[in-house]
C-alpha cells in the first residue's frame, strides 16, 4: 500500500497536470486527487492502521506513468557481451522505463514463436521492466518470406520489424502490410534504402564532406517513408515508422495523417539533441543509424512532435561494447546506448529550455506508445497498473559506466553531467529502483 | 619559432605560421638530398614505425628514405586489409606499437579518422600518411613546397584542382593548405565527383574546366579511380578525359607558363596526357623529390626538436 503526497502528477491520459496525492493498492492505482487526509486514505485503501501505508513525500517532484520505450535492442539471445535481457531491463528501470519493446535483430533472429517465448521468459526471470518482443517481418531478415505472424503474435509479440535493416523489396513490404492485418499489430518500418545509404557512416552534407566520411543522403530514409506510406494507404495495414530523422519524412507523415492513413511515428532523443555538426572523427559514440540529422531536420522533427505528426519518443537503445566502438569512426558499429540517459537528456535539453512541455513528454513516451501498441500502462487512471516514475527535476548526475546498469557505455553523455532523473520506479506497484539504484 | 604540435594529422589544425615553418625547414633538407652522401646523425637512436594498411610503395618509401637519411631506425608494419577486418584491431596494433616504445608512427589507412584515432591512443607522435577520404597533409605540404620552389610566393596565385574531388584526401588537404597560404583555389569536376556539399571549404566549385583555366598559375590533376565508372559516377573514361583530362593543348588556355601537378600514380591518357606529363611544365618528378624533403622536415620537427642544427 502506497500514498504519494504532494507530487506533481503529469498524466495526459486523464487530463491531470498538477499537485496531487496518489494512492496505490497492490499492483493498481486506486486514486489520484488533491491532498487526501489520513482518514480518507484509510477508507480508500481499506486499512485500519496508517502504518500499513508506505508514505512518500513527492514535494518538488513529478510523478509520471511509467515510460514505455517502443524501440530497444537487448542483444539477447546471441550478443550477451553487449547487453542481455536482465541488464537491459534493469537499465530500463533505472532510466524510468517500465515497459520496453525488444527488437528482433538478435542471434538467432526473433522470427519464430519459440524465440519470442524465450524473451518473455528471460524478462520474467529478470523481474524488472516488462519486455514486449517485436518479431521479424521476414524469416532471417532476408526480406523474402513472411514469418508466421499469427503464431508469433499468440506467443506474445506486439509488432513486426526487420529493424536494423530496411525491407528493400516493395512487394514484400506490401504483402507484410496486408498480412499483418490478421494480427492487428503494426509493422514497424526501419526506412533505409540500401543503395542510397551505401557505405555511408554519417549524414551526407557539409560536415561529412569536411571529415571525408562517406555520407548517407537524407533521401535514403525519405524515399522509403514515402513508399511505405503509399503501401499502407493501399493495403490499410497498420504502419509505424521507426526513428524518423529527416524533414522530408516529417512532411510526408504529416500529409499521410491528413489523409487518414493508419500510421504512427517515433523520433529518437539523440536526433533531437545532436546534429551532424557535433560529429568528430574520434568520438564514435555519435555514430548512429539513421545518422545524426542536419539542423534543419532537427527543427522539423521537433515541430513534428509539437503538432502531433510524430507520436512517440523512443530511445533506439543500441548497446555496443567498448572494444567495438574503440575503432576509427568509419569502422565502428552504429548505435547509441539510450535507456539510462534519454529521459534526463530530453528533460535538460528540451523541457528545461521550454521546447517541450512535461505533458507532451509523457504523452509521447508513455500514453501514445501504450495506445498504439495496445499494451498496458500509459496512464495513472484508477484501476490501471501502478507503473510509475517519481522524477526529480533537480537531481544531477555525471554519467558513468560504473553507475550504469547497461553492460555497455556507448553514449555521447559519458562523463558529462545531466540534470533531471527518475529517483523511484515502480512496476505493478513494486518499487524496483530507489535513489538511482536498483533494489 | 618553437614547434609545438605532437602530431601531423591534417592542415586545418595548423596555423599559417606553422605551415611556413615546415616549408622553411624543408629547404635545407632539399639541399641535403642533392648531396652525394645523404646521411645525417640527427635522429640516431630514434625509431619510426611505418604502419601501412593500404599498399602505397611510393608514399612508404618516401617516408622510409626521409627517416633513414635523418639517421632514424624504421620498422615496416604492412597490413593487408580486407573489407571485413578479421585480423588484429587498430587499437591492439596501437597497443603493440606503444609497447615497443617508438617515437613516431606514420599511418596510412583506408578509413577516414584512422590517424586521429591513433594519435588519440598513442604517446608517440603520429604523421597521417593518408586516411580514407579525409586528409593527406604531407602530400599537400610537398605540393605547397613545389609551387613555392617553382613560382615563388603562393599568395594570390590561381590554383585549379581538377578531378574526383569528393573522394580525394589530396584535394581536401591541398585546398585547406593553399587557402591558408593565400592562394585563389578553384575545384573542378563533374557534379557526381564534386557535389555541392564541398562548399564547406568556402571556395569556388566549378564543373567546367575550360572556363576555369584562363589565368591559372597551377593546375593539379587528381588520380581517377577507374572502378568508379562501374558504380555510375561517370559514364566513361572517354567522356571523362574529354571533359576533365589535361593535355598540352588544353593547358594553353591558361595563357601562362602554368605548372602542372599530379600526386601520382598517373593514369596516362585519362586525367593527364603523356605529352603534358613529360613536358617542361610538369613538376611531377619534382613533387616526388620534394616529398622526401618535406617528410624529413616533419620527422625532424616532430621527434628531433631541440637537437640543434639539422645541417652541419
Ligand atoms: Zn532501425
Amino acid at each position: 500500500m502506497l500514498w504519494i503526497k504532494n507530487v506533481t502528477v503529469i498524466d495526459p491520459g486523464q487530463g491531470v497536470s498538477g499537485v496531487n496525492d496518489v494512492l496505490v493498492q497492490k499492483d493498481k492505482i486506486v486514486e489520484v486527487g488533491p491532498s487526501f487526509k489520513a482518514k480518507e486514505v484509510l477508507v480508500k485503501l481499506g486499512v485500519t492502521d496508517i502504518n500499513e501505508v508506505n508514505q512518500i513525500d513527492g514535494d518538488g517532484k513529478y510523478l509520471f506513468p511509467g515510460l514505455i520505450d517502443v524501440h530497444v535492442h537487448l542483444r539477447e539471445p546471441g550478443q550477451e557481451d553487449k547487453e542481455d535481457i536482465a541488464s537491459g531491463s534493469r537499465a530500463a528501470i533505472r532510466g524510468g522505463f517500465t515497459s520496453i519493446m525488444a527488437m528482433a535483430n538478435t542471434f538467432p533472429i526473433v522470427d519464430q514463436r519459440a524465440v519470442v517465448e524465450f524473451i518473455k521468459l528471460q524478462a520474467r526471470r529478470a523481474g524488472m521492466a516488462r519486455v514486449y518482443p517485436i518479431s521479424a517481418v521476414t524469416k532471417g531478415f532476408k526480406g523474402q518470406e513472411l514469418v508466421e505472424m499469427m503464431d508469433i503474435k499468440d506467443g506474445g509479440a506486439v509488432g513486426f520489424s526487420d529493424d536494423g535493416k530496411g525491407i528493400q523489396n516493395a512487394e514484400i513490404m506490401r504483402l507484410a502490410l496486408e498480412y499483418v492485418k490478421l494480427t492487428g499489430c503494426p509493422i514497424i518500418s526501419h526506412c533505409e534504402d540500401e543503395a542510397l545509404a551505401s557505405k555511408g557512416v554519417m549524414r551526407r552534407g557539409r560536415t561529412s564532406a569536411r571529415l571525408g566520411l562517406p555520407g548517407i543522403p537524407a533521401s535514403s530514409e525519405s524515399v522509403m517513408v514515402a513508399r511505405d506510406i503509399l503501401l499502407a494507404a493501399e493495403t490499410g495495414g497498420k504502419l509505424h515508422i521507426a526513428h524518423v530523422s529527416t524533414k522530408e519524412s516529417v512532411e510526408m507523415i504529416r500529409w499521410a495523417k491528413g489523409k487518414g492513413i493508419d500510421l504512427s511515428a517515433e523520433v529518437n532523443p539523440h536526433h533531437l539533441i545532436f546534429t551532424d555538426e557535433d560529429i568528430t572523427l574520434t568520438d564514435t559514440s555519435y555514430k548512429v543509424n539513421p545518422p545524426l540529422p542536419s539542423r534543419e531536420d532537427q527543427e522539423a522533427l521537433l515541430e513534428g512532435i509539437i503538432d502531433g505528426t510524430i507520436d512517440m519518443l523512443a530511445t533506439d537503445h543500441a548497446p555496443h561494447t567498448w572494444e567495438e566502438k574503440a575503432r576509427p569512426f568509419q569502422e565502428a558499429p552504429f548505435g547509441i546506448n539510450g535507456l539510462e540517459t534519454s529521459l534526463a537528456a530530453v528533460w535538460q535539453k528540451l523541457v528545461q529550455s521550454g521546447k517541450l512541455t512535461p505533458e507532451k513528454l509523457v504523452e509521447c513516451w508513455s500514453l501514445n506508445p501504450a495506445q498504439r501498441f495496445g499494451i498496458e500502462g500509459g496512464t495513472l487512471k484508477p484501476g490501471s497498473l501502478a507503473d510509475m516514475v517519481l522524477f526529480d527535476p533537480l537531481y544531477k548526475e555525471e554519467i558513468s559506466t560504473e553507475a550504469m546498469e547497461s553492460k555497455s557505455g556507448n553514449t555521447p553523455f559519458l562523463k558529462k553531467e545531466l540534470q533531471g532523473f527518475p529517483v523511484i520506479t515502480w512496476v505493478e506497484g513494486r518499487m524496483l529502483m530507489k535513489n538511482r539504484k536498483i533494489i | 619559432m618553437k614547434w609545438k604540435p605532437k602530431d601531423l594529422l591534417d592542415l586545418d589544425n595548423l596555423t599559417t605560421e606553422e605551415i611556413e615553418h615546415i616549408l622553411q625547414t624543408a629547404k635545407p633538407m632539399r639541399e641535403i638530398l642533392s648531396r652525394p652522401i645523404k646521411k645525417l646523425p640527427t635522429l640516431r637512436g630514434k625509431s619510426v614505425v611505418l604502419l601501412f594498411y593500404e599498399s602505397s610503395t611510393r608514399t612508404r618509401t618516401s617516408f622510409e628514405s626521409a627517416a633513414k637519411i635523418l639517421g632514424a631506425d624504421t620498422t615496416n608494419f604492412t597490413v593487408a586489409q580486407s573489407s571485413i577486418t578479421k585480423g588484429e584491431s587498430l587499437l591492439d596494433t596501437a597497443k603493440t606499437i606503444q609497447a615497443m616504445n617508438v617515437d613516431l608512427v606514420v599511418v596510412r589507412h583506408s578509413s577516414s579518422g584512422a590517424a586521429d584515432f591513433l594519435a588519440d591512443t598513442l604517446k608517440a607522435s603520429v604523421i597521417n600518411g593518408g586516411d580514407g577520404q579525409h586528409a593527406h597533409p604531407t602530400q599537400a605540404l610537398l605540393d605547397l613546397f613545389t609551387i613555392q620552389e617553382r613560382i615563388g610566393d603562393i599568395k594570390g596565385k590561381k590554383v585549379v584542382i581538377v578531378g574526383d574531388i569528393i573522394h580525394s584526401r589530396v584535394a581536401r588537404s591541398n585546398a585547406i593548405g593553399l587557402q591558408k597560404m593565400g592562394a585563389d583555389v578553384t575545384l573542378v569536376g563533374p557534379p557526381t565527383l564534386l557535389p555541392t556539399e564541398m562548399s564547406y571549404l568556402g571556395i569556388k566549385l566549378s564543373h567546367d574546366l575550360d572556363k576555369e583555366l584562363p589565368g591559372a598559375d597551377v593546375v593539379m590533376a587528381l588520380r581517377l579511380q577507374l572502378e568508379r565508372q562501374q558504380s555510375g559516377l561517370f559514364p566513361s573514361i572517354r567522356e571523362y578525359s574529354k571533359l576533365y583530362g589535361l593535355s598540352v593543348d588544353r593547358i594553353k588556355k591558361t595563357g601562362k607558363q602554368t605548372i602542372v601537378m599530379h600526386p601520382g600514380p598517373m593514369n596516362r591518357g585519362v586525367e593527364i596526357a603523356s605529352d603534358l606529363a613529360d613536358s617542361v611544365q610538369s613538376v611531377i618528378e619534382k613533387q616526388v623529390t620534394n616529398g622526401v624533403a618535406i617528410r624529413m622536415a616533419l620527422i625532424y620537427l616532430l621527434i628531433g626538436g631541440g637537437t640543434g642544427n639539422v645541417v652541419d
